[in-house]
């Protein structure tokens, strides 16, 4: 910038004109009255932050509404639920899975009994680990993607009102094959 | 550590920037007024703000805030106005005191220059902002700010050089 020091120094030389007594007067009268919108104009505006926490909930939230509304659950066929109910004395719930082949050998017993009512899934944790070679697959990589969730069974005599509910950690691993087409 | 800041506070500062507030509020001013009214809410915006001259970039861009604020709602678009604002017969007063035949002529260059020259022009010369202020109140990069500043100094070197 040195080309222009000469005439940087002659447009330092030139003086912008004056301000207004009006003008003084007129911002000494704004001064004086009372701020009528306090963070006006100046104040940056607030960043919005994408709350992660908040999204990953909300999201397998609707996941999990979205399971249940499409009825995924593994269903329980109605003639066998008060088989569950009454194949387990101290009425404490068993998981899905010991529920189901109890009630492979109790479908005849009748009666009113327990009946699934809900599933959440909440995915807290995605992992995606890259991409890996199988040992059956070994010409063609696959994309591992491990989820960690929390489901919820839900179980309800509708007569009598009762509930049960289980929660259990899962962990699901997802094998996807990547093409590089 | 509250500093109580009396009148003779704003009036010192307002003594020290207003000229060259006002003369970077041109560009979106019709007339002298316009300009004015500009550097009056910007300027009464930053000083109710308490922020200091350290902070005084924000000053200049509460002008231009201010001013674009101004002409949005009058229904323009801000850059037509800002050729308005340039072409138009207004502006009557000059920028700047007066002057010999030199400075004049000087003067005259630096009212020519296009906009975005100059307003980086007044704002370095005599608002003494860096260019990383610059940048910030302009809302351009530095280098962009640093450019537009050589290519005004060299059309006002240009422009000059016949009556050196």
């Amino acid at each position: 910038m040195s080309d222009f020091s000469e005439l940087e120094a002659e447009l330092k030389k030139l003086r912008p004109a004056p301000v207004s007594a009006e003008l003084r007067a007129r911002i000494a009268g704004a001064l004086a009255q009372p701020d009528p919108a306090p963070t006006a104009g100046l104040l940056p505006r607030r960043r919005r932050r994408i709350n992660f926490w908040s999204l990953g909930l909300g999201l397998a939230g609707a996941a999990a509404l979205v399971l249940v509304w499409l009825g995924r659950f593994p269903q329980i066929p109605q003639s066998q639920s008060p088989a569950i109910a009454q194949g387990n004395e101290t009425g404490m719930a068993q998981p899905p899975s010991l529920q189901r082949a109890e009630s492979v050998g109790e479908t005849e017993t009748g009666g009113p009994g327990l009946r699934p009512s809900r599933l959440t899934r909440v995915v807290f944790h995605r992992r995606d680990e890259g991409l890996i070679f199988s040992p059956n697959q070994s010409e063609r990589p696959l994309r591992r993607v491990r989820f960690a969730t929390r489901d919820t069974m839900q179980w309800r005599n509708p007569l009598t009102g009762a509930s049960l509910r289980v929660t259990y950690p899962a962990e699901q691993v997802v094998l996807t094959p990547v093409s590089f087409q | 550590m509250e500093q109580r800041r009396t009148d003779e506070d704003w009036k010192n500062c307002f003594a020290q920037l207003g000229p060259a507030l006002l003369l970077f509020a041109r560009r979106w001013a019709n007339c002298r007024a316009d300009a004015e009214d500009i550097v009056q809410e910007a300027f009464v915006r930053f000083w109710r703000r308490d922020y200091s001259l350290q902070n005084r970039a924000l000053l200049y861009a509460a002008v231009r805030s201010a001013a674009l604020d101004r002409l949005r709602k009058e229904g323009r678009r801000a850059r037509r106005e800002a050729n308005v604002a340039r072409d138009g017969p207004e502006h009557a007063e000059p920028a700047f005191t007066q002057l010999d035949e030199g400075q004049q002529l000087l003067a005259d260059a630096v009212e020519r220059l296009p906009d975005e020259q100059r307003e980086v022009v007044i704002l370095k010369i005599w608002n003494e902002l860096t260019f990383a202020e610059i940048a910030r109140v302009l809302e351009i990069s530095q280098n962009t700010a640093a450019s537009r500043y050589r290519y005004a100094l060299g059309a006002l070197k240009k422009t000059l050089q016949p009556y050196e």
